[in-house]
């Protein structure tokens, strides 16, 4: 499949960690933004993808349509939350490219800064989880990837400096972007004094919790030549995952140290895009932790395995470097949506509407979506 | 017990009610899995039997909690999680809280074995006692 469709629209709602507004209110407030940003009426949108978990059962397809007053022709769903999102291109394309629809909006929202389940909502899924997990306290993903942390620390060596590194070069990422949920520098010396939650993970290692939505618009590269903006282009696609169940993927899996689906996903997405990895001018990538940021990046091949900490210390991926990563701060400093916000950031980039936080000479960028098992990858391109 | 164990778990706590430990085996292609499932995962087959190894494991990783994340362990806190593993049940890796250590005295691959004098049918928790005493026969 060689995709031949466009991202026209983008769409979010100011990052918080309450808000008054409720969650469809939040949903709605993005996706109208897309529309608005695309330059595309409501009626006009006539298919849905989103990931097949979270919105389904919070803000329904159909509830948006209604909203919008808009016919579905296409109704689709994929993996869940960031796989999910960074794969619904995929499902798009299939239904634009197929004549099925013209013009398909994704979106995804989370109030888990109100929710008092918040993020460990999921654990109700897993008979097994609950059974043999969480009577020990192993109940929440700071803890899953603690474990995970130490044992990556014994394998390939990464100091606690190297780790710290990710967060201090998100947050000044975050701070070039501005408007994010934090807005306090962190240094290094910050970073290592910070309170532990679940050791060797303090607090900067961990995503910030939000209440919030975005929204993106797909059509036609045909179509998207009569928009408000300058399309971005879907150049490739990637989904993979493995046999592991999600209850197990945290302890069972023989590689437990390496992204499931993360490399073939990736090699899926690079070769319908017809590049390689040194095309890639910035990776937008799934940083629910610090680790979780250094396993991707190795596991996508953008770095041999165990060196991706160096990577970071060494400056690599700050922007203006070699591979800017997370160019607006991610979930560590920006906010929490769960890969929705890196689609929404790598089309800024890749309009080069991005300011203060604009990587110069964009071409292609990278999204990876990270929902053990699962992984999710979407190549994006600038136009002309 | 939670409400939602399946009856497919329970011969786990009725082996550590028995001071043993107990996961399933795949008679079929001599395998073991974790955690239980339906069918042998590796070949599937249907024949699983809960299959006695020695319980002593080895530390894979840990992590020391001093957040808590439900309210139940707003008390605990800071506790440890350990994943062991077991040479006789490869592929097999199991969480528990490891007691009776200094959390400055953990260590990677440090032995550790069922506190079966812990193990309470109520609680279905069977935590791990790490072997830093001078060393003791295993029985
Ligand atoms: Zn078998």
């Amino acid at each position: 499949m060689t995709p031949d469709i466009a991202i026209v629209g983008i769409g979010e709602t100011a990052p918080v960690r309450r808000s008054p507004k409720d969650l469809r209110s939040l949903v709605m407030e993005a996706v109208y933004d897309a529309l608005d940003d695309a330059g595309i009426a409501p009626g006009e949108v006539d298919g849905v993808v989103t990931d097949s978990v979270v919105m389904p059962t919070t803000v329904p397809h159909d509830y948006v349509m209604a909203q919008l007053g808009a016919t579905s022709r296409f109704d689709g769903s994929i993996s869940y939350g960031g796989a999910g999102i960074a794969c619904s291109p995929l499902q798009a394309a299939l239904a634009i490219n197929a004549g099925l629809a013209n013009v398909v909006i994704s979106y995804f929202g989370v109030d888990w800064g109100t929710r008092p389940s918040g993020p460990y909502g999921f654990h109700d899924l897993y008979p097994a989880k609950q059974t043999f997990e969480k009577p020990y306290g192993f109940n929440a993903q700071p803890i899953y990837f603690g474990l995970w942390t130490r044992r990556y620390m014994k394998e390939y060596g990464l100091t606690p400096e190297q780790l710290g590194s990710v967060a201090v070069q998100q947050r000044q990422h975050a701070l070039l972007r501005g408007g994010g949920q934090i807005s306090k520098p962190l240094t290094i010396e910050d970073y290592l004094t910070a309170p532990r939650i679940a050791e060797p993970l303090g607090v900067p290692d961990c995503c910030l919790i939000t209440d919030g939505a975005g929204a993106f618009v797909m059509t036609s590269n045909e179509r998207a030549r009569d928009c408000r903006k300058p399309p971005v282009h879907v150049a490739g696609t990637g989904f993979a995952s493995i046999p592991v169940s999600g209850d197990s993927v945290f302890t069972q899996d023989p590689n437990v140290l390496t992204t499931p689906g993360a490399h073939p996903a990736t090699e899926q997405a690079l070769a319908m895009a017809g590049i390689e990895r040194r095309d890639i001018d910035f990776v937008e990538l799934y940083d629910c932790f610090t680790i979780s940021v250094l396993m991707q990046l190795e596991d996508m091949g953008f770095c041999e395995k165990g060196e991706a900490g160096a990577f970071f210390e060494e400056g690599r991926a700050a922007i203006g470097s070699d591979l800017p990563i997370n160019t607006h701060g991610g979930f560590l400093s920006y906010s929490y949506r769960l890969g929705i916000e890196h689609v929404v950031e790598a089309v800024r980039q890749l309009r080069g509407e991005a300011g203060t936080n604009q990587v110069a000479n964009t071409r292609f960028g990278a999204v990876g979506g990270f929902s053990l098992p699962d992984y999710g990858v979407l190549v994006l391109s600038a136009d002309g | 017990m939670t409400e939602t164990a399946g009856d497919e778990f329970q011969p786990f706590w009725d082996a550590a009610a028995a001071g043993e430990l107990r996961f399933p085996f795949c008679r079929s292609c001599q395998k073991f899995h974790w955690y239980p499932m339906i069918r042998c995962p590796h070949c599937n087959t249907a024949d699983i039997s809960w299959r006695a190894i020695d319980p002593t494991g080895s530390l894979y990783s840990w992590t020391v909690v001093q957040r808590p994340f439900d309210a139940a362990f707003n008390d605990r806190t800071p506790y440890v999680v350990g994943l062991l593993e077991f040479p006789d049940a490869p592929g097999v890796r199991l969480i528990t809280n490891l007691v009776d250590i200094e959390t400055d005295a953990i260590e990677f691959g440090m032995a550790a074995a069922p506190a079966f004098d812990l193990y309470d049918t109520a609680e279905s928790r069977l935590m791990f006692r790490p072997n830093v005493k001078p060393a003791r026969s295993l029985e």
